[in-house]
């Protein structure tokens, strides 16, 4: 592992690429119930055996790992949007409006994120909202409930970054706020929101997974750990396995974003994989224009 | 220092303000017509225009929002919070019900927390770096990352379903809150544990440690007479952060093991679309958050000078 730092990256690669490539792993059709075939154990044509409706486990689960890795990305992406323009705004600009914004991420702060998330579940249940689908009601109240988090980051990295001495003196040079910002601020406030990102990744898919838990997230045919879980603890008697392989999946995603969390935290990785990935592309990049070059020539 | 106080303190109230104000404002204007739910929920599919138009006259709901608003704070502040959509009771009574049952689960969870968390760190930082160091990060790893409602059905499984000594059900004596109590326990005992560990370690390599070692204090010594004392204020906080993080735990609990708490209601009110109950738990919830971070700040500020000197601009 100390050899190898790129290795804390491996669990969470692979539940994102089990994410990306699910409808060519699955093995059955998720939804597809055989009555033929009702909480099976584990067999060569149901690996993980089957479900009360006789749905294929391996399936569902891999099934599951997309719809919690598309609710996830979707939801971080838009949370940390919001929350870098909001935070580095009112950083940036000071006074009554920075007081105004900070009053808003308070009270947004004010609850725990689930909770928020949950009451706009039960708002978005109200007629006006019967536009949205479940899954998009569910990303939508995420992305509200996890928002100020990434704000108030953003904005103590813009206060921080304002009083350093070649701020004052890019100024003097006469650059533009906008050039300040976008090429001065900007990079510092993303650097540190990306990596929090990366950990805070862990706790949203458990808040995806709590949220169907709580038969207030995903809608059934969809396959989602959260609602396997669930749906498999009124067959808790019978058999466990319906209980232990979703709850496993998630545990084991969770502890991959943990860990990748703690790293960044204790600085183990950070420098060596952007640096390095940044590096590669730049050589990536540059080899391909000599190459183009060549083929010109 | 009591100016610093006094600012905390009307900070909080001025929170807690905003907050319901806001969760007043979504929760009451987002449904649609909250006249027609209770309509229908009176008079089933007989329900007409005119009823509507009568019960949202008699509830005041043509009046302008902060109007809404400033009558709902006055009846919370004298403790009606309105009655329930769903069972018909009054909130407050629903209130005086479940609180006790959320509180006994919230606090039966924290002290089980902060014992574990305590002993895992100590025993960890005590063997620095050894295997027991390793195998107690592990752990708190492994809980900080495991969904409570996962522990929940774990220890169903075990202790209900295999060796049926412990019911997974419903209140009956003391040993009835066993399962509930570890399960909302092992994710601040983890993240807490962590905490502990962490800090001690800082603690140790600090120069006053190192006197401690210098006058021929024991390792022991070192550790639960100079460091301990000095990590009360991270510690302290973070409890207050993950104690009022419980609250997510009481819910996923009280719905798993069938208590008849404030998160179950919680549940209830959401998806039966019960507004009143809604808005009267969320003030519950953010007048527990905004006090329990309250008193955390206040007590660190009596606990370490250095916060309650006023920040400089």
């Amino acid at each position: 592992m100390k050899n190898w730092p790129w290795a804390i990256l491996a669990p969470a690669t692979i539940f994102v690429l089990i994410g990306i490539f699910s409808p060519w792993l699955m093995t059955h059709n998720p939804a597809a119930q055989d009555y033929a075939a009702l909480l099976e154990g584990p067999s060569w044509s149901h690996w993980l055996g089957t479900d009360y409706l006789g749905r294929d486990m391996f399936s569902r689960i891999i099934g599951g790992a997309r719809t919690s890795l598309v609710a996830m990305v979707f939801v971080l992406v838009a949370a940390l949007a919001i929350g870098v323009v909001i935070g580095s705004f009112a950083g940036y600009v000071g006074g009554k409006t920075e007081l105004v914004l900070i009053s808003m991420i308070d009270i947004a702060l004010a609850l725990p994120s689930l909770v928020i998330a949950l009451a706009l579940m039960g708002v978005f249940s109200g007629a006006n909202f019967d536009w949205m689908s479940d899954y998009w009601k569910m990303i939508v109240a995420l992305t509200l409930a996890w928002w100020a988090n990434y704000a108030r980051m953003s904005r103590a990295v813009v206060v921080a970054e304002l009083q350093q001495p070649y701020i004052e003196a890019a100024r003097v040079m006469g650059a533009s706020h906008i050039w300040i910002f976008t090429r001065h601020i900007l990079p510092h406030v993303l650097g540190l929101v990306v990596v929090y990102a990366s950990a805070d990744a862990g706790a949203l898919v458990l808040a995806i997974a709590t949220l169907s838990f709580l038969g207030l997230g995903v809608a059934p045919p969809t396959p989602e750990w959260g609602q396997m879980l669930v749906d498999g603890m009124s067959y808790i008697e019978e058999n466990t396995a319906l209980v232990i392989i979703p709850g496993l999946a998630l545990t084991a995603v969770v502890v991959s974003f943990n860990l990748l969390g703690e790293a960044f935290a204790l600085q183990k990785v950070p420098r060596a994989v952007r640096g390095r990935f940044l590096a590669r592309k730049k050589a990536a990049r540059a080899a391909e224009e000599t190459a183009r070059n060549e083929v010109e020539a | 220092m009591q100016r610093m106080f006094m600012r905390r303190v009307g900070l909080a109230l001025l929170l807690m303000l905003a907050a319901t104000a806001l969760t007043f404002w979504l929760v009451t204007a987002a449904p649609g017509n909250v006249a027609a739910l209770i309509a229908e929920r009176a008079a089933g599919s007989g329900a007409d225009g005119e009823m509507i138009a009568r019960i949202a006259d008699d509830l005041g709901l043509n009046d302008p929002l902060p109007v809404r608003y400033a009558r709902w704070l006055g009846d919370a502040l004298t403790g009606d919070f309105g009655v329930s959509l769903r069972t018909g009771k009054p909130m407050a009574e629903e209130f005086a019900e479940r609180i006790p049952m959320t509180l006994a689960l919230l606090v039966g969870g924290g002290i089980l927390a902060l014992v574990i968390s305590l002993a895992m760190g100590i025993a960890g930082a005590a063997s620095n770096g050894g295997v027991v160091d390793r195998v107690l990060h592990g752990l708190a790893l492994v809980g900080a990352s495991t969904p409570n409602f996962f522990v929940a059905a774990l220890l169903v499984i075990v202790f209900s379903v295999w060796l049926g000594v412990l019911p997974s059900f419903g209140v009956s004596g003391l040993t009835s809150w066993l399962l509930p109590w570890v399960t909302i326990a092992l994710f601040p005992a983890s993240v807490l544990a962590r905490v502990v560990r962490v800090n001690l370690q800082d603690t140790m390599s600090r120069p006053f440690a190192t006197t401690g070692f210098a006058k021929g204090l024991t390792r022991r010594a070192v550790l639960f007479r100079e460091a301990l004392p000095n990590i009360a204020i991270p510690y302290m906080t973070t409890f207050g952060a993950q104690f009022t993080l419980m609250i997510i735990g009481a819910i996923v609990v009280e719905r798993v093991f069938g208590l008849n708490g404030v998160g179950a209601f919680f549940i209830e009110a959401i998806r039966f679309r019960d507004f009143i109950g809604m808005q009267a738990t969320l003030t519950l919830f953010v007048v527990f958050f905004v006090s329990v971070n309250l008193t955390v700040d206040l007590l660190a500020m009596l606990a370490d000078p250095r916060l309650r000197r006023p920040r400089k601009a």
